[in-house]
């Protein structure tokens, strides 16, 4: 489903990589947490497969297709498969719960009775049922990360990612959001979720790729935040990365940075 | 559906955007008005030629006993040279040139000067003698004036060849000299609506960029992304040009084609259905002018 191949990701000559010689692949209907301290490529690896940027070196494959090969005017439709999910929600604060929803259809030009249709359906997927006139400044946080999924996989996309979808949230919210995201995968779609939350990822016992400064350092299925450390090298390890959930303030994320490349 | 959509995104730009829009509504009209003023006096300019053209003539006076001319030092005309004279016109030479021409006799002259200042008191004192006779010759192309010129000024017996034509080509150089100046205002506003629209623009693009963000993440395509923006720059011109349409259309019904045929009747003025070609051009224009920089703003600023 989605294919790294020594991936290699140079933002700047004179820094180090933000992603060095990565090789992963992620099979349909896997979940998988994306972990590792701030800086350590989550969100490029991210951009990476939504074409945002473009690998240096390697190619990255989404559905079989090397998304560095694909002319600009096929990107949409790449993005058309892969359903986003950001920590700061990105709803459109002037529309309802119901036309941010229903946006997404109609900018891909879907006609209104399909989007009667599947608006309210992929609301009560997400437990909104009955706020569809709400405005989201009227809502939780967790109701409107609820929303930004509802608007992510209304167009049935094969795979959702999701970049710390929980950064902004209690604890109990998070869970929430958590089942919402795997009853999403339940369903078929492949989500990949970048995060920093521990007690989520062990909670969840799901797939656990870590990158530490561009590279993957650990990647077991059914893991854990942080393995034993018997059990790996504890030099690879991050010593940034002891007390993780505190150490990326959202405006360091360069995905986060709202509006950067509109 | 979709274009429903498009429609609905340009007008809430609008709508957010109003005051740039209206500025660009009001320099695209202005500058679109110089332009079709420019295009009026040309058409004009061609009206008055076609009107006029026609009836002008080319006039070769022949000698009489008054002329003081250096050709006509042998004294009047003999009827030798009248006859070598009309044989030119008629030979095939001249022929190429010459629509037709008519003699005017010394009486038919002072029978036209007559009827021309019957209410003047000179009419009564002038006799068929001091008047040139003369041959009106009507051209082919009023611009080969020259060549007839040529022809004939230099033979014995013509006092003067003389074309009435010199002196619409005074009027018609300081209207041609008007449409420039009009052209060249034209164009430095059009450079103000061009720069405007690619502001107003680029303003929309960045007071909307969370729709546009949001659209690009979900999959839109380019055009789903961009027309709403393309769109809003159109409209506005073209709301300009429409005005300005108007505005040139009025121009030369009311004060063309009623005022000034009013005051100088016979002069062959435009009409407001005349400036109706002129619209197509201005729309043409604006649309033109409003889409290449929407576009060029839009591939520089609003990427997807």
């Amino acid at each position: 489903m989605i294919r790294f191949e020594q991936v290699t990701k140079v933002y700047d000559r004179r820094s180090r990589p933000a992603l060095q010689d990565v090789t992963v692949e992620f099979e349909r209907g896997e979940f998988v947490f994306l972990v590792g301290a701030s800086g350590s490529g989550k969100s490029t690896f991210i951009r990476l497969m939504l074409r945002e940027e473009r690998a240096s070196r390697g190619a990255v494959y989404v559905v079989g297709r090397n998304v560095a090969r694909l002319p600009s005017w096929r990107v949409p439709r790449l993005r058309r498969g892969i359903g986003v999910v950001f920590q700061d929600f990105r709803l459109l604060p002037n529309k309802t719960v119901y036309a941010n929803v229903a946006f997404a259809m109609q900018v891909l030009g879907k006609g209104r009775a399909q989007i009667r249709k599947d608006v309210p359906e992929v609301l009560e997927t997400v437990g909104l049922a009955g706020k569809e006139r709400r405005m989201p400044h009227e809502l939780s946080g967790g109701e409107q990360q609820r929303v930004a999924i509802a608007r992510a996989i209304v167009n049935r996309p094969d795979i959702l990612l999701a970049d710390e979808p929980t950064g902004n949230l209690d604890p109990e919210t998070s869970l929430g959001i958590m089942s919402v995201l795997d009853k999403i995968n339940q369903n078929g779609t492949t989500v990949v979720m970048a995060t920093h939350d521990d007690d989520i990822v062990n909670q969840m016992r799901r797939r656990v790729v870590e990158l530490s400064a561009g590279e993957i350092i650990r990647d077991e299925t059914e893991g854990g935040y942080r393995t034993d450390p018997a059990g790996t090298d504890p030099a690879s390890i991050d010593p940034a990365g002891t007390d993780p959930a505190g150490t990326d303030p959202a405006g360091t994320d360069p995905v986060g940075t709202e509006g950067a490349t509109a | 559906m979709r274009f429903a959509f498009v429609l609905g995104e340009t007008f809430s730009g609008i709508r957010r955007n109003l005051s740039m829009v209206v500025s660009v509504i009001l320099v695209t009209f202005i500058s679109l008005t110089f332009v079709g003023t420019a295009g009026l006096l040309q058409l004009q300019i061609n009206q008055m030629k076609g009107y006029w053209y026609d009836r002008v003539e080319v006039a070769i006076f022949l000698c009489t006993d008054t002329s003081t001319t250096t050709s006509c030092a042998s004294g009047p005309v003999t009827d030798g040279q009248r006859e070598s004279i009309q044989a030119l016109l008629d030979s095939s030479t001249a022929a190429p040139y010459i629509k037709s021409y008519e003699h005017e006799s010394q009486e038919q002259a002072l029978e036209i000067f007559q009827e021309q200042f019957k209410n003047s008191a000179m009419s009564g004192t002038v006799t068929a003698e001091q008047l040139p006779e003369s041959f009106r010759v009507a051209l082919v192309d009023p611009e080969q004036y020259e060549v007839v010129n040529e022809l004939f000024s230099s033979m014995p017996g013509v006092e003067i060849v003389s074309d009435q034509r010199e002196l619409l080509e005074q009027i018609f150089s300081l209207m041609n000299m008007a449409s420039v100046i009009a052209v060249s205002v034209a164009v430095v506003m059009l450079v103000c609506a061009v720069l405007l629209i690619a502001t107003t623009i680029r303003l929309s693009a960045f007071s909307r960029r969370r729709e546009t963000g949001i659209m690009r993440l979900v999959g839109a395509s380019k055009t789903m992304i961009q027309l709403p923006f393309l769109l809003e720059g159109v409209i506005a011109a073209l709301i300009g040009a429409l005005l300005a349409s108007l505005t040139t259309w009025a121009i030369a019904e009311f004060f063309i084609g009623d005022w000034l045929t009013g005051q100088y009747p016979g002069t062959g003025f435009i009409a407001g259905v005349d400036a109706l070609i002129l619209i197509p051009l201005l729309l043409g224009v604006a649309v033109l002018l409003a889409a290449l920089s929407s576009i060029l703003t839009l591939r520089r600023y609003l990427k997807v």
